[in-house]
């Protein structure tokens, strides 16, 4: 570190040496309007070669101090761009870009093209699409839909996010299968960290800690408001110069940055409810159903009697929770000092009494130009969420909600008496009311991201440019988890009170410095080289204390009878090189090379380097010429092929012993993970293709890409004879393969003076295959065969989901019933603009096929409380319930279903006020939104995004989740 | 010129990034087993006999369900668990997964008991720092351990065998049939105790082991041990004499033997088998016929407390709570006196001292109110009886079902729907096939 902080310094004596005087400049002004005259605000305009620039401001106008002659660059995105000879108040017109062929896309590491050059498919969404339609909750349900090539599964309705995003397919099994994340440049971390609820639910006998414990995952701390747009690079043929973070894709984010001119304000404020999407209804009770279910018939009649049957899903589960978010925020600044300053509040009630979101920001961008040729960017980000998110999902004590209503009949009495003493549940070992009153379930999380980008012309010729890119950052954050079941309730007759304190506390950081060289030979062919290093690293640790015999009415952990704690950390470090090469030929051909090495700690051999490499090609046919005067505005080709890793999970490679003590004893005993020491990453190549092209003027374009992406020695946690004394090991177990379709269709259908209609609509499919396999097939990440289960075998789909069946000719009677991946997905985004006033958008997702696991349903119909209970569908004499009951153990046909749905995700409707003629108020802007308001599905749940098992590789396995809820709210905006 | 100033920059990056700051962070959350094999101290060796000793505490209480649900002496009634009541009692076409929690979970936690037993005699044989009688007794300890985990591994998989040579994780020993087995872990239990003679105990145990703490004491507990093995051997004279070398006493109290400690200690365990009375959902009911069998003065009788109200499920009704462990500290036994008893009088029926027998019968009768023996001085009706005092006075200890099924009784079980089936043994899980 000290030797880059050193060489950071010479560089820097360099460079003050270096800088080039410039000829006499002037102001320059102008505006920039579109072709119907309405001005365009927030235009970047800047100086052809070097890093001045400024934005047009409300009214189009704009002022710049440039060289007589200099050419000045007009770009802002969804339009394209133009070049224009810096002159005397210049009108500048811009054409809208629907086939956003215009748009910059980061390829390198710091070093970007246009999409027109680009040899990749690389989704984008601007902040617009993002959270212009109808606000979600966290950034992470904002993406849901948007992403072409994603497979994205809410875990469930829990305020505060968790949700799981897998592009192009299952890139790992037990590895990591979400993306890097990373914003302005500093690589965010993105955990699920659990809060020990497991000790309640003991969802996984004997842990303190699972992987069902339904936390959220931490890149739904960062808003979306402050996004100006994110690029998603979806597979190793466009990420491999992320090396070996890269595998599972890479999601770039950048954040709004400040615009030269005076300082705009912008206030605004959302109001809003949010509802169950759904409820399942329940069973209509009899005396014959009662008494055949051995409930008790007298206590059933006396109720009835009474009037006394409740709908107690419909009083947990159907609270309208109230929500509101406030944003303010700033940007201007200087010609030489910009910046965007926002400070918000959101806070969500949930649909469960009790739970909610919290998050509250703070963010100042500030670009900071010291000269000419240095610019300097500092991201600030402070961070406050808290979500109280109950308690629900599989357990094996009978405490989640789902799981006590499962088996809770409407009749028994759980609401508590004048003294405010609930019953006991006699139907379940909880009383599902009792819990939610009474029990604790907070994560908070204080976090700080913060990155800095140093850029410095180095040198310049009239051929070259040589410039030194320097980006780095942190991610710091203090999770606490607040978990606290008191002694009063129902089922802590054992415990007496629980209360589990965790304490999390997370760094990452990382750099980057490269110096970029652009040569220019002539107008024809330009040069871009690349080269650098890179460091990551990340230190964890996690203290968990559990405490049972809980003095009542206290939550501290030194307040009880009895403590128990576990510590877990991990502490990685990351080092990387990189060479990169882009070609560009009569702004046509682009050619691009490079290769990164890295190596890891978590790897089975730390000090070795693994190398990545990475080509592509775009060849433009219209801008050759080709195609010239044909119905094609512009037509390319393009081809690319890289590799990138995933590195091995902390701690793979040793065989530790874990603690267990008695009688005050301290005990080791060997953990029943063996260790690999010879663990080596995960490699992926991928191969895409593709053409893009659009016609009619450029209101039509379409995006076609084919990949095909191996995963080569992919990390399986095996499963070892457990005779060894050990249950799992991690191996490089096999190939897999991923082969899909990506097809993008932009166009303009109206675009009359008054009325636009843009859409998009896009459809992809992904197909994966294990097509090697070392090791037997292995089952993971659901409850067994008798229930359904993924199963990883050599020749079959990846995410196939087999379960036991009663039909002749399988020995053993196992088959497929199923497959994680959609058959396809749609989706496509509208925006209908009248007269630029009122803008009606929606969002509408088509999931085609796919399966999930559905133990809601079986839990339900267990417990004798399935609305469908007593049908007799099959027409067999017996009731459906009983049917399903007398299937466990002989076939998995009850669970497996058919999870596909078609979701209007978001409908937004907008009004701008903008002729107001007052000075203080600029604009109003003024909306009514439905998120997740509709949907069409078969699926026999709560939704048919479901997730027990958090964000890895299992999605899809649904035991009675938090229910998902639906978004209605009013916004309004000022500009001041 | 500058392009080359450019390029040594690029060149200096590079090797700056190689060269920077070697690193491996290690181990950061506890010991590796590679610090133990080499060299261990005495204070290492003690955390691996306490880590042995806690483990087999391990999904304990999995165990005793899943072989006192087959044995028809209790209900595991579940919420979130319907496999309790569909696979173990073979409801409709339900039948035994080799890949379900009931055998993986069970099964690899015995054999992680061995692995830590395999690894503490390695440790012991390797250490440096301990006399030969030391080491003697951690060795003894570690196969006495071992042995009786083999043992109850062999009570579920039965006839469809056990692996007993595990030490090496890349190259496990075959699977042995039932009597390989049990012949084999008759000969750990001879090995260990002949390291256990004239050895030295160093290390602690937990309060669970009191009076069984020592050289003599580990010996007799073992000696127990390979009497019950003896006896499912079915080698009576050897289980007179084995009961003679352990603590088997006919005027003893009957709840003396070693036991599983639990405690509330940081790290520690509760016993998992412990449920209040008067629970829903998750609920240990016990079986309708054991109530219905017991003699009516019987004591016993308060091993199934009646409940406020009956609970049904799913076609299985009972109005009494499995009552055996009464407090989550409550200790479960690995083997008492009142076994010994019984195993004694049995040994006796079969090596045909039928007065010796009734003697010992009478013994657990009256303590329990039960009456004197009556019956016909026979071997096949002496035998019924101490099948039937082993049924109550074992009562959720995990020995109706086996018992049962050594005397070939399997079928005398009650079945409580139409289509449920009794099972003779857990499938070997997936895993080990």
């Amino acid at each position: 570190m000290k030797k880059i902080i050193f060489f950071l310094i010479n560089v820097l004596a360099f460079f003050i040496i270096q800088v080039n005087l410039y000829a006499q400049d002037k102001t320059i002004i102008g505006k920039v309007t579109d072709k119907n005259g309405a001005p365009i605000s927030g235009v970047s305009v800047t100086v052809a070669k070097t890093n001045r620039g400024t934005v047009t401001d409300y009214t189009g106008n704009f002022s710049i101090a440039a060289a007589d002659n200099a050419m000045l660059v007009f770009s802002m995105s969804g339009f394209k761009s133009q070049e224009l000879k810096a002159g005397d108040n210049i009108q500048v017109y811009l054409i809208e870009d629907v086939a956003r062929l215009d748009e910059i896309i980061v390829t390198g590491l710091t070093t970007n093209v246009k999409r027109s050059n680009l040899a990749n498919s690389v989704a984008t969404i601007s902040n617009k699409q993002l959270n212009g339609i109808a606000p979600a909750q966290t950034l992470d349900a904002a993406l849901n839909g948007k992403i072409s090539g994603a497979y994205i599964n809410a875990n469930g309705g829990a305020p505060g996010g968790g949700i799981s995003v897998k592009l192009r397919g299952v890139t790992s099994i037990y590895g990591n299968t979400q993306p890097l994340y990373v914003i302005d440049g500093v690589f965010v971390d993105n955990s699920s960290i659990s809060s020990g609820m497991n000790v309640v639910t003991n969802a996984a006998p004997g842990a303190t800690t699972s992987n069902q414990d339904n936390p959220s995952n931490r890149i739904a701390d960062i808003r979306a408001e402050d996004i100006e747009n994110i690029e998603i690079l979806k597979g190793a043929s466009a990420s491999a110069i992320y090396g070996s973070k890269a595998a599972a894709g890479v999601i770039l984010i950048t954040t709004k940055k400040g615009r030269q001119g005076r300082t705009r304000v912008n206030f605004s404020q959302d109001l809003g409810f949010v509802k169950v999407r759904k409820l399942l209804g329940t069973r209509a009770l009899n005396e014959q159903n009662v008494a055949g279910m051995g409930w008790d018939v007298n206590e059933y009649k006396a109720a009835a009697a009474a009037g006394k049957i409740y709908d107690y899903e419909k009083e947990l589960y159907g609270q309208t929770g109230f929500t509101r978010n406030t944003v303010v925020s700033m940007n201007g600044g200087s010609d030489k000092t910009t910046f965007y300053f926002s400070i918000a509040q959101k806070d969500e009630e949930g649909i469960i009494k009790g739970t909610g979101y919290q998050n509250s920001g703070l963010r100042l961008n500030v670009d900071h130009r010291i000269t000419d040729n240095i610019k300097i960017g500092l991201t600030t980000n402070y961070i406050h969420s808290s979500a109280d998110r109950g308690i629900t999902g599989n357990d094996n004590s009978g405490v989640t909600f789902g799981i006590a209503l499962s088996s809770t009949p409407g009749f028994t009495e759980l609401h508590p008496d004048a003294n405010g003493v609930y019953p006991g549940n006699r139907y379940a070992a909880s009383n599902p009311l009792e819990t939610r009153d009474k029990m604790r379930n907070n994560e908070s999380v204080d976090r700080f991201i913060s990155g800095l980008t140093f850029d410095a012309l180095l040198q310049q010729s009239v051929q070259s440019n040589t410039r030194l890119v320097a980006r780095g950052g942190i991610d710091f954050y203090n999770l606490q988890t607040d978990v606290l079941f008191p002694g009063t309730l129902q089922f802590q007759a054992v415990n007496k009170g629980t209360s589990i304190q965790g304490f999390s506390r997370n760094l990452n950081s990382n750099f980057i410095v490269s110096l970029v060289n652009e040569f220019r030979p002539n107008e024809k062919i330009s040069f871009t080289t690349s080269a650098g290093t890179t460091q990551e690293a990340r230190d964890f640790n996690n203290l968990l204390n559990v405490a049972t015999q809980v003095i009542s009415g206290q939550s501290n952990v030194d307040q009880a009878g009895a403590l128990t704690a576990t510590q877990f950390r991990t502490k990685v470090q990351d080092n990387g090189v990189f060479v990169q090469e882009e070609v560009l030929i009569n702004d046509a051909i682009n050619l691009t090379g490079g290769i990164r090495f890295d190596r890891s700690t978590n790897n089975g051999d730390p000090e070795k380097f693994y190398a990545y490499p990475k080509a592509g090609a775009s060849v433009n046919l219209t801008r050759l010429g080709l195609f010239k005067g044909t119905f094609f505005e512009n037509f390319k080709v393009r081809a690319a092929y890289g590799q990138a890793g995933n590195f091995p999970a902390y701690g793979s490679k040793f065989t530790s012993m874990a603690v267990s003590n008695i009688g005050g004893l301290p005990g080791s005993v060997v953990n029943i993970q063996q260790g690999e020491p010879t663990i080596k990453p995960e490699r992926q190549t991928e191969f895409e293709t593709g053409i893009d092209f659009s016609i009619l003027n450029g209101r039509v374009g379409m995006e076609i890409s084919y990949y095909n992406k191996n995963v080569y020695d992919f990390l399986l946690l095996r499963t070892l004879p457990a005779s060894s004394g050990f249950t799992t090991q991690w191996v490089n177990a096999g190939d897999l393969r991923n082969q899909g379709v990506e097809i993008g269709l932009f166009a303009q259908p109206i675009a009359g003076k008054n009325l636009r209609w843009n859409t998009t609509v896009n459809f992809w499919l992904n197909r994966s295959k294990v097509t090697r396999m070392d090791i037997p097939p292995v089952v993971l990440g659901s409850f067994g065969e008798v229930l359904g289960v993924f199963r990883i075998e050599e020749g079959k789909s990846a995410t196939q989901i087999v379960g036991l069946t009663d039909e002749p000719g399988y020995m053993p009677p196992i088959k497929v019933w199923g497959d994680q991946e959609p058959r396809f997905q749609m989706n496509s985004f509208n925006e209908f603009t009248y007269k630029n006033k009122l803008s009606f958008r929606f969002l509408a997702h088509w999931k085609y096929g796919g399966q999930n696991v559905n133990l809601t349903r079986m839990q339900n119909v267990f417990g004798g409380t399935d609305k469908d209970w007593d049908k007799d569908d099959n027409k067999n004499g017996m009731p459906d319930g009983l049917d399903a009951i007398m299937t466990v153990g002989s076939t998995a046909r009850e669970f497996i279903a058919n999870s596909g749905y078609f979701r209007i995700r978001e409908i937004g409707l907008y009004y701008n006020f903008d002729k107001l003629g007052m000075n203080a108020i600029k604009s109003i802007r003024v909306g009514v939104s439905l998120n997740n308001y509709i949907t069409f599905t078969n699926y026999k749940a709560y939704d048919p995004e479901a997730s027990n098992f958090g964000t890895g590789f299992s999605s899809g396995i649904d035991v009675l989740p938090f229910p998902a809820s639906k978004h209605a709210a009013l916004h309004l905006s000022f500009d001041f | 010129m500058k392009k080359n100033v450019s390029i040594n920059f690029i060149i200096t990056l590079i090797v700056l990034s190689i060269i920077s700051c070697k690193k491996d962070y290690g181990n950061l959350n506890g010991p590796s087993v590679e610090g133990y094999i080499n060299n261990a101290t005495k204070d290492q060796l003690n955390n691996l006999v306490s880590g042995t000793e806690s483990a087999m505490r391990n999904n304990l209480s999995l165990y005793l369900d899943d072989v006192g649900v087959i044995g028809r002496e209790i209900y595991r009634i579940s919420g979130s668990e319907p496999r309790f009541i569909t696979d173990l009692l073979g409801a409709a076409n339900a039948t035994l997964s080799n890949n379900a929690f009931y055998i993986t979970n069970t099964w690899s936690s015995r054999y992680r008991v061995v692995k830590n037993a395999n690894i503490l005699i390695e440790a012991a044989e390797n250490s440096t720092y301990l006399t030969d009688a030391e080491r003697k007794a951690y060795i003894g300890f570690a196969k006495t351990i071992k042995a009786y985990q083999l043992l109850l591994i062999s009570n579920l998989t039965y006839n469809n065998g056990i692996r007993i040579e595990v030490s090496d994780p890349d190259d496990l020993g075959p699977i042995e049939n039932y009597d390989a087995s049990l012949t084999a872990i008759a000969g750990l239990l001879e090995e260990a105790k002949t390291d256990l003679t004239g050895s030295s105990v160093t290390f602690n145990l937990s309060p669970g082991f009191a009076g069984f703490n020592d050289a003599a004491g580990l010996t007799k507990l073992n000696r127990a041990i390979a009497a019950r093995v003896a006896v499912y051997r079915k080698q009576w004279a050897q289980t007179l004499t084995l009961l003679n070398d352990s603590f088997f006493s006919l005027s003893g109290n009957l709840r003396i033997g070693a036991y599983h400690f639990f405690g509330t200690g940081s790290g520690d365990q509760l016993n998992g088998s412990f449920i209040p009375q008067n629970q829903a959902g998750e609920i240990r009911l016990v079986h309708p016929s054991f109530a219905a069998d017991i003699t009516p003065s019987d004591t016993r009788i308060g091993k199934a407390t009646l409940r406020n109200a009956p609970f049904s499920t799913n076609g299985l009704t009972s109005d009494r709570d499995a009552w055996v462990y009464t407090s989550a500290t409550d200790p479960v036994p690995i083997i008492r006196n009142e076994e010994l008893i019984l195993l004694y009088a049995e040994a006796k029926i079969q090596t045909n001292s039928l007065p010796d027998a009734v003697t010992a019968l009478n013994v657990i009768r009256t303590a329990h109110n039960a009456g004197n023996y009556g019956g016909a001085i026979t071997a096949p009706a002496l035998l019924d009886d101490v099948l039937r005092q082993r049924r109550f006075s074992l009562f959720a200890e995990g020995h109706r079902w086996i018992d049962v099924r050594r005397f070939e009784k399997l079928a005398t079980l009650p079945i409580d729907r139409p289509d449920d089936d009794v099972w003779s043994a857990f499938p070997l899980p997936l895993t080990e096939q």
